[in-house]
């Protein structure tokens, strides 16, 4: 028996649950040169915002232990361009598309988010509340359960198909965000995005990114994402959970399935291995098939506490 | 449009330099033919602590024997550590990555400018160029590194039969003084009809070398080094601003860029 790893949220069947995590696979053409998207359960997008936006000034990336650091400052072509040069290649493309979008207000969300719901092949859009690294990038929303809550709601009015709320681990409670992103009418979280961090170069006594500090990602903060999904899935909300943080391997997507992620995104990862997700969707395969797992929905939540 | 794949190699020599440069040649890799002077790969390090690839500009190819060249000068943990992996090694590349130099035409003079470790894509250059069957004699190969440990293969670039021109900063071998300086005299000795200069070395170089081109209205393209998280274009971490005044990648519109293209 050939295992099943679909996987179904918010009524949207994906041929499996790994997906790319935002910002880590441009707009899904350069993947496209290194394996066939079909392979992959979703391609989530670069953040998208109103205007272009140029990013921060390099360097914008430090490697750190089993991880790096990054301030790229949510560079984008800007919600026209998007739509006019993007949105057609797109289009054609054989998986699920996620748009991941991002504000300096919530006037700004509700604008990018109205044109992408013109566009019927836009499956998903995933609200990007919690990068850490421009002033204005909707984190002073994500940190925040009022703000979360109304600007998922006020995107809700304008976008009617699934609304995925991405929250992040700078915030003292994130059970509270996730009930307000809830309240605010999302349908999926994915939980985390890239945790604050710096570094400093010790001969120039500089920081390595011109932003001064930026976000950690890579396997360094996947035991911190665990947690985050772990705690989120135990607190009550409903939503199913789309998992992020340092996942590498096969092995990594498990340990989030079990403690609650419905799904995964794979980012930092991406940079070392364009083609992992192919090999970690492999990988799963097989160990369900070790497992005598019928479906992969079999392992969502299913750790046994001690 | 070249699509990238990873692809395990085995390390078939390694040669020590010294002064802390290396030479690893890695085969069978499928896809040696078709990186060109300019391509660079992206090497994964197994087993280490390292967590992203490093790239490295691609020294020489045997596409017969499907093999390739890098040869580096240890800078970092990366490159230390990448030095020491033993023949028999097996290690991914990821490539081949970038966009190679233009080629001059047969009438055009070529000028090289190379600053220490930047010399393997030039080198790679001037092979290619010859093997096509251009006039070694139309190559002038200036090559400058702090001292005679920075110049390394010089017999082997010799050997291609191009018009060889050494400085180093100590004057410890060749011309004293910086490279530049001596591509300079070359050019007013020549004339700037018919030339074209390509460069491949430290920043300071490399904008000295863009600084020549344009008071002599030469057309030439340099080869830019950047931390590269991915080398395929999706993290955008190794962006260089235009004279435009936008950003492109290092990795994908780059690593080669015409003189006047970038600003240094």
């Amino acid at each position: 028996m050939t295992p099943d790893i679909r996987v179904t949220i918010a009524g949207t069947e994906f041929v499996n649950p790994i997906w790319t995590a935002s910002g880590c696979c441009g707009y899904g053409e350069e993947l496209a040169n290194v394996f066939p998207l079909s392979k992959l359960g979703a391609l989530v997008t670069k953040s998208i915002t109103q205007k272009p936006r140029m990013g921060h000034r390099p360097p914008r990336t430090a490697e750190t232990a089993s991880g790096m650091l990054n301030a790229i400052g949510l560079a984008n072509v800007g919600i026209d361009a998007f739509i006019s040069d993007k949105i057609p290649w797109l289009e054609q493309q054989p998986t699920k598309i996620i748009v991941n979008v991002a504000g300096s207000s919530i006037q700004e969300y509700v604008n990018v988010s109205a044109r992408l719901a013109d566009s019927p092949r836009v499956d998903m859009i995933e609200l990007n509340i919690s990068c850490p690294n421009v002033d204005k990038g909707g984190i002073e929303f994500g940190v925040d359960p009022v703000m979360t809550e109304k600007c998922v709601s006020e995107v809700r009015r304008v976008f009617k198909r699934p609304i995925i709320a991405k929250l992040g681990p700078n915030v003292t409670d994130i059970t509270q965000i996730a009930k307000a992103a809830e309240a605010g009418g999302a349908d999926a979280l994915a939980i985390m995005n890239s945790a604050f961090g710096t570094s400093v170069n010790i001969d120039t006594w500089r920081p390595r990114l011109t932003n001064n500090r930026g976000g950690l990602t890579g396997p360094a903060i996947k035991p911190m994402a665990l947690l985050m999904v772990d705690v989120v899935y135990r607190s009550g909300v409903k939503l199913p959970i789309i998992g992020i943080g340092g996942i590498a391997t096969w092995q990594d997507v498990v340990e989030f399935m079990l403690f609650g992620a419905t799904a995964v995104q794979v980012g930092t990862q991406l940079f070392v291995e364009p083609d992992a997700p192919v090999k970690i969707a492999a990988g799963l395969k097989a160990y369900m098939k070790t497992k005598k797992l019928a479906t992969v929905a079999d392992l969502v939540g299913k750790v046994q506490r001690w | 449009m070249i699509r990238p794949s990873c692809e395990e190699t085995v390390l078939l020599r390694h040669r020590d330099l010294k002064h802390n440069y290396y030479s690893l040649t890695f085969g069978p890799y499928s896809r040696a033919k078709e990186c060109r002077p300019g391509s660079f790969i992206h090497v994964h390090l197994p087993h280490t602590d390292v967590y992203f690839r490093r790239a490295m500009s691609v020294a020489a190819i045997d596409p017969k024997k499907k093999e390739i060249e890098i040869i580096f000068k240890i800078f970092g943990r990366g490159t230390t550590l990448l030095s020491k992996f033993a023949k028999d090694a097996k290690l991914d590349i990821l490539g081949p990555l970038g966009a190679p130099f233009a080629l001059p035409t047969k009438t055009e003079r070529v000028v090289i400018v190379a600053g220490g470790v930047g010399f393997p894509p030039l080198m790679f250059l001037a092979t290619d160029l010859v093997q096509r069957g251009y006039d070694p004699k139309k190559i002038e190969f200036f090559y400058g590194g702090r001292s005679d440990g920075d110049i390394v293969e010089r017999a082997r670039i010799k050997k291609l039969g191009v018009n060889f021109h050494v400085t180093t900063d100590d004057g410890s071998l060749g011309e004293k003084g910086f490279v530049t300086r001596s591509v300079e005299s070359f050019i007013k000795a020549h004339g700037s009809e018919k030339l074209r200069l390509y460069g491949c070395g430290p920043d300071a170089m490399l904008k000295a070398t863009n600084d020549l081109g344009l008071k002599y209205e030469l057309p030439g393209q340099l080869s830019l080094e950047a931390p590269m998280p991915c080398g395929i274009g999706v993290c955008l971490g190794c962006v260089v601003k235009t004279t435009r005044g936008d950003y492109v990648r290092v990795c994908v519109e780059g690593p080669v860029f015409n003189i006047g293209e970038v600003e240094l």
